[in-house]
């Protein structure tokens, strides 16, 4: 479940829209929307945040007669809390820049 | 009303992809098809599916490779030592030559066309033993290297000897070079490596020179490895180098190539098969081996891949324009110039790259890629620093 280097901007941007959805299950096709990733790019880093522990995932049943189950997407704790850690590190990264081009 | 082409595709690749992906990740698979049954668009649909099943295919290629790096560490230090890709090359190019000369005694050539051809494979392998520094040194001097490349080629198209109306060789003794099946593929390589002002300046000077001969094979595989270096390393510069060799290409398919098939150097990969079934396969399978070292490249250095791709291009092309036109089968066919052209090639391969194939730090590095590529067991994407 350790990291050992830096994230992805991919990861990062996947993190911070789940985190930002908290509890609310989402599916793929709507996260590849609101990231901007496309498919072949957001199921890989799912299936490896889903195997890392980081995300939950659980089949819901259809909305409607004729469709299929549904694969629906969340972060748990410890995807809330790498979420977190990773946009306070970027936050510091960009303010360490920032005093590094101003000095 | 019945489904429109587009939804049938995305059915259809949705199913596609219960056999894209690796066997563990076969409920994700679902989910995918799931997904995209979802989907109220049909263009939308199938861009969605399209997507997964490209993922799907890098998921199960890089959990082959390192399936495969992993058991080839366990065995012994002959698979560690060919999982570096400049020595895959070397194999490969000796396997590909070796099968070349089995083709090249079925269909009973001259002797002298072996004996040409295995001195071409020693002369490339104690050269590529000679040039290891070049590797190491090329990702800083990549730009004088393609430029003096590209200008020889330019000398060559204004000096060189003249078949037919096409410059394309010189003569050494009493046997004919193609320079550029030499030196292009490692101009191109070279150029993949680090591409600055100078390596742009070789470059035109190539399309150039393949232009004036003309060479209309080779202008071709510089197009498509540009356009393969353009994909992997996009960017303005990529795209007039795609422009310019384009356009070069371009003139080369106006202007005539009246020269005739040379037997046992051109067509081969059709005429083999006339020879003996066996023969054919040697020829084919030899022509596959020369993208060996690409594929393994591409697995274990993922820092690097665009010189893989750019590498895997240049060959493929040079495969295509064999079986296209009256063009050299490389390695396989007779003539010393692709041999040699391969081996100066994988010269120019990054000389730690696959080199820690055999020690725990290869995982560490194989998996520092681009999302979607490295194995589950970390989120890592790309090396730090």
């Amino acid at each position: 479940m350790a990291r050992s280097r830096e994230l992805s901007s991919q990861a990062r941007t996947l993190l911070a829209d789940l985190a930002r959805s908290g509890q609310d299950w989402r599916h793929g096709y709507e996260l590849a929307r609101s990231t901007g990733l496309r498919s072949g790019t957001l199921y890989p880093l799912l299936i490896r945040l889903e195997a890392q522990g980081y995300l939950q995932a659980e089949w819901q049943a259809p909305a409607g007669s004729g469709r299929p189950p549904r694969h629906a997407y969340r972060l748990t704790a410890a995807g809330l809390a790498l979420a977190r850690a990773e946009q306070d590190l970027h936050r510091g990264q960009i303010v360490a820049k920032r005093g590094e081009a101003l000095s | 009303m019945s489904a429109s082409f587009s939804r049938r595709l995305a059915r259809g690749i949705g199913r596609l992809l219960l056999l894209a992906y690796p066997a563990r990740d076969f409920s994700w698979a679902r989910a995918m098809q799931h997904e995209i049954d979802q989907l109220d668009n049909d263009g939308a649909a199938l861009v969605f599916a399209l997507g997964c099943l490209w993922g799907g295919c890098r998921q199960t290629a890089s959990t082959g490779l390192n399936w495969f790096a992993e058991g080839m560490k366990m065995k012994n230090g002959l698979w560690s030592w060919l999982l570096v890709p400049r020595n895959a090359g070397l194999a490969g190019a000796l396997a590909a030559t070796c099968l070349g000369i089995s083709y090249l005694l079925a269909a009973g050539a001259p002797p002298l066309y072996v004996v040409v051809n295995a001195a071409a494979f020693l002369l490339g392998a104690v050269a590529l033993s000679g040039l290891r520094g070049i590797a190491v040194r090329a990702e800083r001097h990549a730009g004088p290297i393609v430029l003096a490349l590209g200008s020889c080629l330019l000398l060559t198209s204004l000096a060189g000897a003249s078949v037919a109306g096409a410059s394309r060789w010189i003569w050494i003794g009493p046997l004919s070079v193609q320079v550029s099946l030499v030196l292009l593929p490692a101009m191109i390589v070279a150029y993949a490596r680090h591409g600055d002002a100078l390596g742009h300046a070789g470059i035109v000077a190539a399309a150039a020179a393949l232009a004036l001969q003309p060479d209309r094979a080779m202008a071709g595989v510089l197009a498509m490895s540009m356009a393969a270096l353009a994909f992997a390393r996009p960017g303005r510069s990529a795209a007039a180098a795609v422009v310019v060799t384009l356009a070069a290409f371009a003139i080369t398919l106006v202007r005539p190539d009246t020269l005739p098939a040379v037997p046992y150097v051109d067509r081969i990969l059709f005429s083999a098969f006339e020879v003996h079934v066996f023969a054919g396969l040697a020829v084919l399978l030899g022509s596959a081996l020369l993208l060996a070292p690409a594929a393994i490249g591409w697995g274990l250095d993922p820092a690097r891949r665009q010189v893989y791709l750019a590498f895997a291009a240049t060959w493929l092309g040079c495969v295509l324009a064999a079986a296209l036109g009256n063009y050299p089968t490389p390695v396989v066919g007779y003539g010393g110039s692709a041999i040699l052209g391969y081996l100066l090639s994988i010269s120019i391969f990054p000389a730690d790259a696959g080199a820690m194939a055999g020690s725990g730090d290869r995982a560490a590095t194989a998996d520092s890629d681009s999302v979607g590529i490295s194995p589950r067991t970390r989120l890592v994407t790309h090396p730090a620093g």
